[in-house]
């Protein structure tokens, strides 16, 4: 069993995080503490260009964690009935996706 | 016929390394063998204990520590007028101490709370609805004044605390609430405000009633000026002005 403080996600094709939960309901506690997660000092240091904003809100709505990629690639996760490791697993498979593509990338430019 | 002596059947030689060596040594393997066969084999009870009936867990003693940590969030509670909750992400130490310098000048205090005693606190309170607030890391700003404005000031300076929901005078506000309640005008304002929309309507009122009588004076007024200016000088006209003036 994980824990989720160990999971280690490299947020630099990451442009910004838009995290939105209404704290009075019962569904937001994975959310939350994705949001704590995200804040963690070492994940902060591989960008310190990506901007996580919290977004507190009291219309009963669903938790929502709004990713905004530097490609333009936009995430959404809907966090109501998602685990917190299961959000941060699928931030770093992604993550780490688009960086081998943007490896691949800077070395087709430079032979 | 067997010689005197004996040659022992295994011979230990020193070649290569010593017997206590700073590397694991590959045992012997007839030594491996041995711890092999002695290995330690756990006891396995006859009856799975799933197939008992479940054992009745015991109660946990009330520590003192947790009870003297219960009373002073109780006491927390009943002291002070303004109680703000809120998400605390991980901060560095620097600008939880700068924070902390900030708030207290407003007469904010911050306090550090553990949810496994807020929650049988509060269920027990009247503060039920705060319950679901108390999920993660949490913190308390608490403060006997409601100065909202400066602490939503020294907060949007913080990017990694987050303003939950906060309960003033006894009334749960969200986080929505609490930005419209620093839009407030202080006390003194607003009651100064209302004191004059209720004393407005009274005296329109007055006036209203008045209307009638200061118009027909005011006209009888005018009529004598012309009157006398004309010089006619009848003198029937003072005595209906005195007795209508009079109501």
């Amino acid at each position: 069993k994980k824990m989720a403080s160990k999971i280690s996600v490299v947020l630099r094709p990451v442009k910004s995080i838009v995290v939105r939960f209404c704290p009075f309901e019962s569904n937001v506690e994975s959310t939350r503490k994705f949001l704590r997660c995200i804040n963690h000092k070492k994940i902060q240091a591989t960008n310190r260009n990506c901007e996580v904003t919290a977004d507190v809100r009291h219309d009963g709505s669903e938790p929502l964690v709004d990713v905004m990629f530097a490609d333009g690639e936009r995430l959404i996760m809907k966090g109501a009935n998602l685990t917190t490791i299961e959000m941060l697993t699928a931030l770093r498979s992604r993550c780490n996706a688009k960086e081998l593509q943007e490896e691949q990338k800077s070395k087709k430019k430079s032979p | 016929p067997l010689s005197a002596g004996w040659l022992p059947a295994l011979q230990f030689v020193r070649r290569g390394s010593k017997a206590v060596t700073r590397h694991w040594k590959a045992m012997h393997f007839q030594r491996q063998k041995l711890m092999a066969v002695t290995e330690y084999l756990a006891p396995r009870p006859a009856v799975p204990p799933r197939c008992l009936a479940p054992r009745k867990e015991t109660l946990e003693e009330d520590d003192g520590y947790v009870r003297l940590l219960r009373r002073q969030v109780e006491e927390v509670f009943r002291d002070n007028r303004m109680i703000a909750v809120c998400q605390y992400n991980s901060m560095p130490d620097e600008d939880v101490v700068l924070m902390r310098h900030y708030l207290r000048k407003h007469n904010i205090e911050v306090k550090f709370v553990l949810n496994e005693i807020v929650r049988p606190v509060l269920s027990q309170s009247k503060y039920k609805n705060l319950l679901p607030l108390f999920v993660a890391r949490n913190i308390l700003l608490v403060s006997p004044e409601t100065k909202a404005k400066e602490m939503l000031r020294v907060l949007k300076g913080v990017p990694q605390i987050n303003l939950l929901g906060a309960c003033i005078d006894d009334t749960i506000l969200s986080r929505q609430g609490v930005e419209k309640f620093a839009k407030l005008p202080s006390l003194e304002a607003s009651q100064g405000q209302t004191a004059g929309a209720l004393a407005l309507l009274p005296s329109q009122t007055s006036s209203l009633l008045q209307r009638g009588s200061v118009h027909l004076t005011a006209l009888l007024d005018q009529h004598i000026r012309r009157l006398q200016a004309g010089e006619t000088g009848s003198p029937a006209e003072p005595a209906p002005a005195q007795s209508l003036g009079a109501p």
